[in-house]
């Protein structure tokens, strides 16, 4: 029993990293019909700012501001001043974003392999996070694991929230179900676009941040999660951050259990369930009910 | 009978293909023969991607079936190459038939992302797998034997004319597909499928088709490829290897028969040349191709057309 539900501590606190991942991902899809490959670039530039903040600084906490905040400021910029002329002059077909990048993300990991060395690194956590903790009075857990299921957690409240209650959030919605009606309102969708962007990044970052101290840092490290985020992302249903985030916690706790009762299995999983899901209903586990017009 | 540029321009491609080894020799003709096996595989990928318009970002996954196939049925069976080969082909059109037919239920972005699904399964499947070598691979994969004819092809100058017979021979399929019915129902696919399908064509077929046909054409780039290095190990099915392909197929031209092994050429020379250059090669490698797709729609091919158009009007 307490095997299972360290599994499934590990299994939550995965599926939330991912998540943090997979909602800029979805939704940078879903608004602007981009598959940006990249966000596993933003993600390992959020570890590296993070690392480098800590080297100079020391402080944590600090690492945890700077990093989403470099990647905002970084996803913006590329979201207006190259990615939105490319779509205006009519390169918006997915593919060609896709494979630009697709080179942004290799450039990335290749730069940041020469820039920092092939070496593993990481973040040092304050005192505060490091060590373990009893859990339920009968099981030790690391601190920093029950914090990343915390942080998860409000993010995906945050999220939540900016979407459902607020204008902003009002407009992606309804920039995601019909982008031209938007525009039509009057709404300036270059500006939500770029933020959206921004906000996506930053979310990867802060996940890149976040997942150093466990994961460590390296220059491929971007590449090796993109791909779990693009199981949850179809999964859920390409464009729906709710789906998302119930298909985030599905493949974290598949692929932890997995992890702790057939290990012989554990690298391949997911795919089998995404197979699976994708032979059932092919829009996703979690696609809304779309109405035939 | 007319001599078109076309077939003068494939006519002097072939003349270099065969008389450079002569003169060059050495690490050329290995990269050559890099440049003709990866040719075959991308031109696979450019069935998908530039007459049908799936974007496979998988197909590695094929590439890799080969190279273990031979390795499999050759190494560990101990069979003789002359069955192993067909045997790997028939393993690959049966199993790439049935993720064809799960895979072509979606379209566009979906498609790319369980083709990558697929990928990612057998790559771990490799890893994992303890009679192939695990992730150390498995080595001593051995190159057929054409003493009957004189052609040594454990020389690399041998192997490298033995390949170039087999790409030949796969391009000029290839051609001949691309105009045949299939390749105009491929292409009609692309453009309008629901068009397609309200004309009575059973487009699933075709789709899983061209799929399979892919495929086939990724195990033999990996049956070669694995015989060239005597070596497979699960990195040849990385989902980066994919990518790759599609990249090399934007570079050379979607569209365009030849445009598969122009992109493979291109890509691997600037890549070795780069390397050759500077340490920091990859830094320029990426910016590279984020150019190309940035300012090349239809590729190198396109660009020429498009210059020669303007110069003629």
């Amino acid at each position: 029993m307490d095997l299972f539900i360290l599994g499934a501590l590990n299994g939550l606190q995965l599926g939330m990293l991912v998540f943090l991942l997979a909602a800029g991902f979805t939704l940078i899809f879903g608004l602007m019909n981009i598959l940006n490959l990249a966000h596993g670039a933003f993600y390992t530039l959020g570890a590296y700012v993070g690392y480098l903040t800590m080297k100079l600084t020391g402080s944590f906490w600090l690492a945890l501001m700077v990093g989403p905040a470099a990647l905002f400021v970084f996803g913006t910029l590329l979201q207006l001043c190259v990615l939105q002329p490319l779509s205006e002059k009519g390169r918006s077909s997915h593919l060609d974003l896709a494979l630009l990048t697709f080179g942004l993300l290799y450039a990335t990991a290749s730069t940041v392999d020469v820039v920092f060395g092939s070496s593993l690194q990481t973040i040092k956590l304050p005192p505060v996070l490091d060590g373990s903790m009893s859990l339920f009075g009968v099981m030790s857990y690391p601190k920093y694991r029950v914090f990343i299921i915390g942080l998860g957690l409000l993010c995906a409240l945050g999220i939540w929230a900016v979407l459902r209650k607020t204008l902003i959030g009002a407009t992606i919605r309804a920039g995601v179900d019909d982008r031209e009606m938007i525009i039509s309102m009057g709404v300036n969708i270059r500006w939500t676009f770029a933020m959206v962007f921004g906000a996506g990044a930053a979310l990867a970052g802060l996940a890149g941040v976040v997942a150093a101290p466990v994961l460590g840092i390296y220059a491929h490290m971007g590449i090796t999660i993109i791909v779990i985020t693009f199981v949850v992302v179809v999964i859920g249903g390409l464009g729906n951050v709710e789906g998302s985030f119930y298909s985030a916690l599905t493949v974290g706790m598949v692929d932890s259990l997995v992890q702790t009762y057939i290990p012989q299995i554990d690298l391949f999983a997911v795919y089998i369930l995404l197979i699976a899901i994708m032979i059932v209903k092919p829009a996703g586990l979690f696609a809304k009910q779309v109405r035939a017009a | 009978m007319k001599l078109n540029r076309k077939s003068v321009w494939a006519c002097v491609a072939l003349a270099v293909a065969l008389v450079f080894p002569l003169v060059l020799g050495g690490f050329t003709v290995t990269l050559a023969t890099e440049i003709l096996i990866f040719g075959i595989f991308v031109s696979g990928v450019n069935l998908l991607l530039g007459y049908t318009g799936l974007v496979p970002l998988g197909n590695a996954m094929f590439l890799g079936m080969g190279a273990y196939g031979i390795g499999v049925f050759a190494n560990l069976l101990g069979w003789s190459l002359w069955f192993a080969i067909p045997a790997t082909l028939l393993t690959v059109l049966v199993l790439a038939t049935v993720i064809g037919i799960v895979c072509t239920r979606t379209r566009d972005v979906e498609f790319l992302l369980i083709t990558l699904a697929f990928g990612q399964m057998f790559y771990g499947a490799a890893i994992k797998t303890k009679a192939t070598g695990g992730s150390d691979g498995l080595p001593g994969i051995a190159r057929p034997d054409f003493s009957l004819i004189n052609l040594n092809v454990v020389a690399d100058t041998g192997f490298y004319y033995f390949v170039l017979a087999v790409a030949v021979a796969m391009l000029f399929l290839f051609w001949r597909l691309i105009h045949s019915p299939f390749g105009s129902v491929l292409v009609g696919i692309r453009e309008n499928e629901k068009r397609m399908i309200s004309m009575s064509y059973a487009v699933s077929y075709y789709k899983t088709g061209a799929f399979v046909i892919a495929a086939l054409y990724a195990a033999v780039a990996g049956i070669l490829s694995a015989q060239h290095s005597h070596f497979v190990s699960p990195e040849i099915m990385n989902w980066q290897i994919g990518g790759e392909a599609v990249l090399m197929v934007i570079i050379g031209g979607r569209r365009y028969v030849l445009g598969g092994i122009l992109g493979a050429a291109i890509f691997i020379v600037v890549k070795y040349g780069l390397s050759r250059l500077t340490q920091d090669y990859l830094i320029f490698f990426g910016l590279f191709f984020m150019l190309c797709v940035a300012f090349l729609k239809d590729g190198i091919i396109g660009l020429y057309v498009g210059l020669r158009q303007r110069v003629r009007a």
